[in-house]
């Protein structure tokens, strides 16, 4: 048996699988100037820094002002926060932008300094 | 600041003996001068001693605190614990490059030297390959990324370490996925070498599947680690989340999990042979490419990185790795003529399988993660959440899983009636599963494929066992590469089972409560009863209590005052046989109330156990086994090929 035609049929198998995936699974991440100039239906992520305007109401609901350098929008979240979490960081909210303009977050990851810093000493 | 020139001066001794050892290998390869081979193949063990020596320095500079380094200013301070100032030598990105080095050439050494075997032309070929890759890595350290940059003016105090990475995780997890992604360079070196030489025989494949076992191994335990640690400490609930950086380690990982199958049909039956350069070739393209995408900043992660000078070189010495192996496969593809055609319904036609479904998987992973990179060029950027990969690889993993059940049951060249008979335990297994989940009321359609494949593939590994405890007891012990890798498929068959409780079984409820009260989740009761301040010297901790049963959990939430009031999070676990009750303190409030997230994973153990038991299998199996490659060799069964 040649290996061709198995290969060909896992080869189309996987690009149908990802095809179909792509369509449904699959969202826009935008800046909020971005999000603001394109309204789109479906979940997307928005990266932005957090404002000072944080409240917490209790420890799962909170809200806050998401901004992008020239665009800014309010966003409603609930759920646990990163502990990196406070005005200044950079955060991607995911969810959906509400018809009152504000930003209905599903989840909130914040940008996780990690192993390599984010902030080179000067040298 | 002695320390500073010292290790700076030692990388450069390092870089140039790694380029004299790359130069003078190839050319002694091709002049075959067995004395050269011998003088470049010392130079490498040179070049890997000199990185040795500037990682003992390092590692000297940040235990003794010499502010001097500004490495050591900003990944340590004074009050950071010893052990974990010592693990900063690999929290940076310049650290945790010298440390890959220093990984590549203890490994490329131990390759080099066992492979006397190989012959003069092999071995030199390799040598060379390994030291052009050391090479271009000491490049980079040397003249982008030095870890050793002095600073003008010696701080009193350095930065410190990130809360997060403070913990017992930061000292195994890293340190053991560099050194898997590092390993994978010695199969590509071996693979590329015996294709230059026209090596294509059975010494070529023993040689290498030893190391990319080894590499395969680390990649393992690396991920496995990496999971633990994200699980105990991230506090979402979960292990894994489809994210850049994990997703480049998997690849090379499932490229390597191909070979290694692959491999056995190339030592059994001589087939393969181009396609097993290939999968070896790619799991390091993959890991180059994992390195670049990871270090640059090219893909959106919630891991930040920082963008460094190393990308454009990175991205360089990909693109050379790229057009080097496709020029070398496309020259050497005359050496992939087989015989004649396999049946396709036999082992072998299990393995290509397999391997076309593994490929498949890293296909998908590979669109996921360049997704925001590619759509980025046409638009706006889209990215792929897990709900794309499991509903593109979902399909796949369980097609793997279906092999898992039916591979190891094939016979080689093809199958016959017995192995429909043999099909029946198997298959009994996963009817007996479906029923079970189908009186449970399991209403998820993936859930009711996922454990009766489990649990078939389960119940093939066990029946080998079976078979052979009944027939030849001691060829349990005989063939133990062959049982060593029935065990790691039980292991697997465990640990997928855990994978899929917990992501089908998750229950999760937010709750606030005030002291006194309980709050019921899938079952497990647990009751509030009071939270507490306490003060450390640099953070202060709340800790709630929850009663659980006879124990008291205590999740908290501690606030370092030093690092601009940084919280951390400390999750409470407490492991029941049948689920991990998980809880997060979100906050609390002036009324004395708590909030608090509740997880209820089911099984979660049995990831991890199954993890140990796949690493216990490759090690009986493997560690001191004579390879049937060896064998064929002994007993004098021409592989070789002309040339």
């Amino acid at each position: 048996m040649r290996w061709g035609l198995p290969g060909a049929v896992v080869a189309a198998c996987v690009g149908y699988l990802i095809y179909s995936a792509s369509g449904g699974a699959t969202e826009y991440y935008m800046t909020v100037s971005e999000l603001q100039a394109h309204a789109t239906a479906g979940d997307v992520r928005v990266a932005g820094v957090v404002q000072d305007d944080v409240h917490k109401s209790d420890g799962l609901h909170v809200t806050f002002t998401e901004k992008d350098g020239t665009a800014s929008m309010p966003v409603q979240y609930t759920g646990t926060l990163p502990d990196i979490f406070k005005p200044g960081i950079t955060v991607v909210v995911e969810g959906k932008l509400g018809g009152d303009g504000v930003f209905h977050a599903r989840t909130l990851l914040a940008k996780c300094p990690s192993r390599f810093s984010t902030q080179p000493y000067v040298k | 600041m002695i320390l500073g020139y010292l290790g700076a001066g030692a990388l450069l001794a390092a870089l140039v003996m790694g380029g004299f050892s790359s130069l003078l290998s190839f050319w002694s390869g091709i002049r075959q001068s067995e004395t050269f081979i011998q003088v470049g193949r010392r130079a490498f063990y040179a070049a890997a001693a000199m990185t040795f020596l500037s990682a003992v320095v390092l590692e000297v500079a940040l235990l003794t605190h010499d502010f001097s380094l500004a490495y050591v200013v900003e990944h340590t301070d004074l009050s950071t614990p010893t052990a974990l100032v010592a693990a900063a030598f690999y929290g940076g990105q310049e650290g945790s490059l010298l440390y890959w080095t220093v990984i590549l050439g203890i490994l490329g050494s131990a390759s080099l030297l066992a492979s006397a075997s190989l012959g003069g032309r092999v071995a030199a070929y390799a040598a060379g390959i390994l030291a052009s890759i050391l090479t271009f890595f000491l490049f980079v350290l040397a003249v982008v990324a030095s870890p050793f940059d002095v600073l003008s003016v010696t701080p009193p105090d350095g930065l410190g370490l990130n809360p997060i990475l403070r913990d017992g995780g930061m000292l195994i997890h890293p340190p053991v996925v560099l050194a898997g992604f590092a390993s994978f360079a010695i199969p590509f070196s071996f693979a590329c070498a015996a294709l230059l030489a026209r090596r294509v025989d059975a010494a070529w494949i023993t040689h290498t599947r030893r190391f990319a076992l080894l590499a395969w191994s680390l990649q393992t335990t690396g991920l496995l680690l990496g999971m633990w640690w994200a699980y105990h400490v991230l506090g979402w609930g979960g292990y894994w989340g489809w994210d850049p950086v994990e997703n480049v380690a998997l690849m090379p990982w499932l490229a390597t999990t191909a070979y290694l199958h692959s491999s056995q049909v190339q030592e059994r039956r001589g087939r393969l042979r181009l396609w097993n350069f290939g999968l070896v070739i790619t799991a390091f393209l993959l890991v180059v490419f994992g390195t670049f995408i990871v270090r640059s900043g090219v893909v959106p992660s919630v891991h930040t990185f920082a963008i460094s000078a190393i990308g454009p070189w990175f991205f360089g010495f990909l693109v050379v790795c790229l057009l080097f192996s496709a020029l070398l496969l496309t020259l050497r593809s005359n050496l992939g003529v087989e015989a004649k055609p396999a049946p396709a319904v036999s082992r072998e036609g299990a393995f290509v399988l397999q391997n076309l479904l593994l490929l498949g998987v890293v296909a998908v992973v590979m669109w996921g993660t360049v997704l925001p990179l590619v759509s980025g060029m046409f638009g706006v950027q889209r990215v792929a959440g897990a709900s794309f990969y499991e509903r593109a690889a979902g399909p796949l993993l369980a097609a793997i899983l279906a092999l898992l059940a039916v591979g190891p049951l094939l016979p080689w060249r093809h199958a016959g009636r017995a192995t429909l008979r043999a099909l029946r335990w198997p298959v009994a297994a996963a009817i007996v599963a479906l029923m079970v989940l189908l009186i449970a009321g399991v209403p998820s359609a993936p859930a009711l494929v996922a454990f009766p494949l489990a649990a078939a593939a389960g119940a093939t590994a066990l029946t080998e066992y079976a078979r052979a405890a009944l027939r030849k007891p001691r060829s349990i012990l005989r063939k133990r590469r062959r049982y060593g890798a029935y065990l790691a498929h039980l292991g697997l068959v465990v640990a997928v089972t855990g994978v899929a409780a917990s992501h089908f079984g998750q229950q999760v409820k937010d709750v606030t409560l005030q002291p006194g009260e309980a709050v019921t989740v899938a079952g497990y009761s647990l009751t509030y009863t009071g939270s507490e301040q306490r003060q450390l010297t640099d953070h202060t901790e709340f800790v709630a209590g929850m009663r659980f049963g006879d124990q008291t959990l205590e999740p908290s939430r501690a606030t370092y005052a030093g690092l601009g009031g940084q919280a951390l999070t400390h999750v409470a676990i407490s492991t029941t046989p049948t689920a991990d009750v998980y809880v997060v303190l979100a906050g609390t409030n002036p009324d004395g109330s708590a909030t608090f997230r509740v997880f209820v994973n089911p099984l979660v153990i049995f990831i991890w156990a199954g993890g140990a038991v796949i690493i216990l299998g490759v090690l009986l199996g493997n560690v001191g086994e004579r390879s049937a490659a060896m064998e064929l060799a002994r007993r004098r069964i021409p592989v070789t090929l002309p040339a």
